[in-house]
């Protein structure tokens, strides 16, 4: 697998399942904050594309088991109790259903999720963006188009990509799983 | 990229803003041999950073495809997406976790106390110490004038021993004798040997099996195990040990064990058995947190974990890696 179709690989089969890893991640780890969710799966990314794609089956059981192994690994590391007892046994078996329920988008909706992130961008950061994406213009041409330097351009597309990608941190919709314990089995050192 | 290439890893953030960046610029040409290098520095500091990188890079090249998607007339706001009734996940109720507390007489039972898989029991002596009972262990009781003594016939017991330096306390496992004033401890017979785990105050291992003739002292968090290869001590975090006794409420935990390991505790407590004939699966670490006894969902979730699946023979659940699949 060449370099590109491995990207095509990781947005397809990986990257869906990112929003609902870190509600997971979250819901579990106990003062685990949003940066500290940014980390496991910043992590977890490097292990996946290190690994080799061809022998992961089913890739989001793998990222959700390689994010589990990480925060096991800082707690071990961070020397603290890890378990904190609850009452509630049902909450404690770790298969859960978030590894096997997964809805795809499909084409028409991702299109539309898109256009809306987009438009929660800057206005020239998002007209460098639209240009880039949807016209495919150089990043030359989108400066003679906006008449601002190349390297402003550059500056738009890169804050547009940060953006849009943060955006793309929480599953589309909004949708909620309304299961949202208090009670979190994991303590964060 | 000097305005945001900065020194070290950063917090989750920064670590994307730099991500990006270096991903919109190698997009649109070809990266100079020094931004190369930089680049493959900035890579090579933290995995994160990796992690961080491959993530907008396939968000870049997704939108691409995305993107092509547009006929220029959608514009609608999709409806909200609606996940599928959450799927309860069977649980093994086969299994009926028992913890008494503290009123099982040790002397009505001639000593003896044992327990099924499945089953924990708490039990209180009558000098104020208490004896918990993992499943499918058993023990014999015989206090003295001068010695409390307790006899680890199987499986696996934790002590809390009550302080009484004119009577001590001395839990004898295949020929190792653990000896404690005032402590907390777990004496389990393994497939290699006799373990000791101290929780609190310190237990003096003696008996042929210790393979010394002084008492070796074990100390809070260490254990001693008297392995057929020669005894060996070990010094454990906290985090370990309070995994060694989760089973003692109810739970057993895996962080980071073998998972052949974490099958046989497993089946410590289950009628149904997990069995893993792949050594290299065996082998594999493990982390999960289950509920004695539900040997179902260990197997299910082992399955998930490493990419393989779960076959039913009676009451074994075999574990087996699926054949790669040139699928993608």
């Amino acid at each position: 697998m060449d370099r590109q179709a491995q990207l095509r690989w990781f947005a397809r089969e990986v990257l869906p399942h990112e929003p609902d890893l870190r509600k997971w991640l979250a819901a579990r780890v106990r003062g685990l904050g949003s940066c500290d969710v940014d980390e496991v799966v910043q992590e977890a990314y490097a292990r996946l594309w290190t690994g080799d794609p061809e022998t992961i089956r089913n890739a989001r059981a793998y990222l959700f088991v390689t994010a589990r192994h990480i925060v096991g690994e800082h707690l071990r590391r961070s020397r603290i109790v890890a378990i904190d007892f609850v009452a509630d046994l049902d909450s404690l078996n770790i298969i859960d259903e978030e590894m096997s329920v997964h809805r795809r988008l499909s084409g028409q909706e991702e299109l539309a999720r898109l256009h809306e992130i987009l438009q929660t961008l800057p206005p020239k950061c998002r007209q460098a963006f639209e240009l880039k994406k949807f016209q495919d213009f150089s990043q030359r041409r989108i400066a003679e188009h906006m008449g601002i330097a190349e390297s402003t351009v550059e500056k738009h597309l890169s804050k547009a990509l940060r953006l849009v990608s943060d955006a793309m941190k929480e599953a589309p919709g909004g949708a909620q799983d309304g299961r949202q314990r208090e009670r979190r089995f994991w303590k964060w050192g | 990229m000097e305005d945001s290439v900065s020194a070290g890893s950063g917090n989750g953030a920064d670590v994307d803003a730099q991500a990006t960046a270096w991903v919109v610029r190698s997009a649109e040409r070809p990266l100079g041999s020094a931004e190369q290098r930089q680049l493959d520095a900035w890579l090579e500091t933290d995995s994160r950073h990796l992690g961080a990188y491959v993530r907008a890079q396939a968000i870049w090249l997704d939108i691409d495809r995305v993107a092509a998607l547009d006929s220029g007339t959608v514009r609608e706001v999709p409806e909200p997406v609606r996940q599928r009734p959450w799927r309860r996940y069977a649980m093994a109720a086969s299994v009926a976790l028992a913890a008494f507390a503290g009123t099982a007489a040790y002397d009505h039972l001639a000593g003896r106390i044992s327990t099924d898989r499945g089953e924990v029991r708490r039990i209180a002596l009558d000098d104020g110490s208490v004896l918990t009972l993992n499943g499918n262990s058993a023990v014999q009781i015989r206090y003295e004038e001068d010695i409390r003594r307790v006899i680890l016939r199987r499986g696996e017991a934790s002590f809390e021993v009550a302080h009484n330096k004119e009577r001590p306390f001395v839990v004898s496992a295949e020929g190792l004798d653990v000896r404690a004033v005032g402590t907390e401890f777990i004496v389990g017979i393994e497939d290699d040997g006799v373990e000791v785990t101290v929780e609190e105050g310190v237990v003096a291992v003696g008996g042929k099996a210790s393979g010394s003739t002084q008492p070796r002292y074990v100390r809070r968090n260490e254990q001693f195990v008297s392995a057929t290869t020669g005894p060996r001590k070990a010094v454990l975090d906290p985090a370990d040990v309070e995994r060694r006794i989760a089973w003692r409420n109810g739970m057993l935990v895996f962080n980071g064990q073998q998972l052949g390991a974490a099958a046989a505790e497993v089946n410590r407590y289950s009628s149904l058995r997990v069995v893993i004939d792949d050594p290299t699966l065996a082998r594999a670490e493990f982390v999960g947190v289950f509920k004695l006894g539900d040997a179902q969902a260990f197997a299910g979730a082992a399955a998930q974990a490493f990419n393989g699946e779960v076959v039913r023979r009676g009451n074994d659940l075999v574990l087996v890696r699926q054949q790669n699949s040139p699928s993608h």
